[in-house]
């Protein structure tokens, strides 16, 4: 256990977690549009054993398959189109990584898969309906948003529990106290990580903006608010929120601006449930195919 | 009065109740248990005489608002305590036995128009209590915290669990 918790030192060790979800921004580009290229697809995804496993087991599951069998990843990813390929492929590798036992948060192993997983499916949500942001960046940003923390949780810092303790007493979120008892905040780690790991700036700022989209640049506003939503809403829902889950702030001037109003967040919440429910089990066992 | 955990052996079956769902237990020997609530609420029905047990997690006050809708009434505290009541009766419990706990309803911090779960849920509780006259024994509500609960049919006792802090009988 380390009581002391330089920033770069999280960011040094998380970088060398297995199977980090490094490979997602060549394949959000690979699957997005009409122009893939299934040979270089066929690649990275035979490149991570899992992602291979999960794509043809998906392929070949009751609801996608045909009489045929999918042997191929080139058949599968034939089968499955891009945008069910890359929903199992960033589900598999954030998952993968986020279900690592941690300590700071209150996590049970997995909660944070979960809690991300929520997140990006209300973010999906909110951004098809509304017409706000394109669906799969939604939903990529939704699982990746939060990884610092898990970077944090991953590094098993024991001032950790000191933020949990000093909370609800000294601080209003938990984005200060991280801030006045490390020196730094999870955001920070998340842009960090994000920044070495090459994915596009809009998910950066992402990572380091989403509790206050108002501060987030013009060009990335819509989406990073869009994470913001989605990220109060899934944490009502209550599926993998730690003890940090409930501090934060919402930033109602940013909301307002997107076009969120309350009645319709609520309104879309038994869609949102139903979608949650086919990949949350009820014991709470998470399954992506 | 908050309780120390003394609360089932391991050999107690278990029930698991998903979101927007209820589910009941005549076994005297069977917890029924729900994860994480959130804003959501959940509610332990108990009738101690006949050992009947229920358990409903709701995720919203009204079904008002989904009137064009297919809808799922346990997904509503409208809807999903009338229907766990009569399950209860159903099941051969006597309405005035009935004891109800009630848990969760954790609130994100003071919004005027925004995220509001949590507030409604609990204010729509105890307006549907006042009016079915529940016996509610119990209320471990509100807050910025995330609770998992697991009723005990043997006792009526609710063990509940927060992240980072002991585990509590209620």
């Amino acid at each position: 256990m380390k009581a002391a918790a330089d920033f770069q030192t999280v960011v040094e060790m998380t970088r060398s977690i297995p199977c980090a979800p490094a490979i997602l921004p060549k394949l959000l580009k690979l699957t997005e549009g009409t122009s893939s290229d299934l040979g270089e697809l066929e690649m990275l995804i035979s490149l991570d054993t899992g992602l291979a496993t999960n794509v043809l087991r998906t392929a070949n599951s009751a609801y996608f398959a045909n009489a045929q069998r999918c042997e191929s990843i080139a058949d599968a990813i034939l089968r499955l189109g891009s945008k069910t390929l890359y929903r199992i492929a960033a589900s598999t590798l954030t998952g993968r990584w986020l279900v690592n036992p941690v300590r700071g948060y209150g996590w049970e192993p997995g909660d944070l898969c979960k809690h991300s997983l929520c997140v990006a499916i209300c973010a999906e949500t909110f951004a098809t309906s509304m017409h706000l942001a394109d669906a799969s960046t939604a939903y990529t940003a939704g699982l990746i948003h939060d990884l610092g923390k898990f970077a944090l949780a991953y590094a098993n810092f024991s001032v950790l529990d000191d933020i949990a303790s000093r909370v609800p007493d000294e601080f209003s979120t938990w984005r200060e106290a991280e801030k006045a008892i490390l020196g730094y905040d999870s955001m920070e780690v998340t842009k960090a990580l994000l920044e070495n790991w090459g994915f596009p700036s809009t998910f950066v700022s992402v990572g380091y903006f989403y509790p206050s989209p108002s501060q987030a640049p013009d060009e990335d506003r819509m989406l990073v608010t869009v994470i913001h939503a989605a990220k109060h809403l899934a944490t009502q829902l209550g599926y993998g929120v730690g003890v940090d889950g409930f501090y934060s702030n919402p930033d109602e001037q940013a909301l307002r601006e997107a076009g969120f109003r309350e009645d319709e967040m609520d309104a879309a919440i038994p869609d949102i449930l139903t979608a949650i429910q086919r990949f949350i089990r009820p014991d709470g066992s998470v399954h992506f195919t | 009065m908050v309780k120390t955990p003394q609360f089932v052996d391991d050999h107690m079956r278990t029930i698991i109740v998903g979101v927007a769902d209820f589910k009941f237990t005549t076994d005297p020997s069977t917890c029924l248990a729900t994860y994480a609530l959130g804003s959501c609420l959940g509610i332990t029905f108990h009738d101690e005489t006949h050992r009947i047990g229920g358990l409903l997690h709701a995720m919203l006050p009204t079904a008002q608002l989904y009137k064009e809708k297919k809808i799922r009434e346990t997904m509503f505290l409208d809807t999903g305590i009338p229907k766990a009541l009569n399950a209860m009766v159903r099941a051969g419990a006597k309405k005035h036995d009935i004891r109800c706990k009630v848990f969760g309803g954790a609130q994100l911090i003071a919004s005027d128009n925004f995220f509001r779960i949590g507030s409604k849920n609990i204010d729509m509780f105890y307006k549907i209590s006042q009016e079915l006259e529940l016996d509610v024994v119990a209320w471990e509500v509100s807050g910025r915290i995330n609770r998992t609960i697991k009723l005990n049919n043997q006792t009526g006792d609710v063990i509940v669990k927060i992240p980072t802090k002991p585990e509590f009988l209620r």
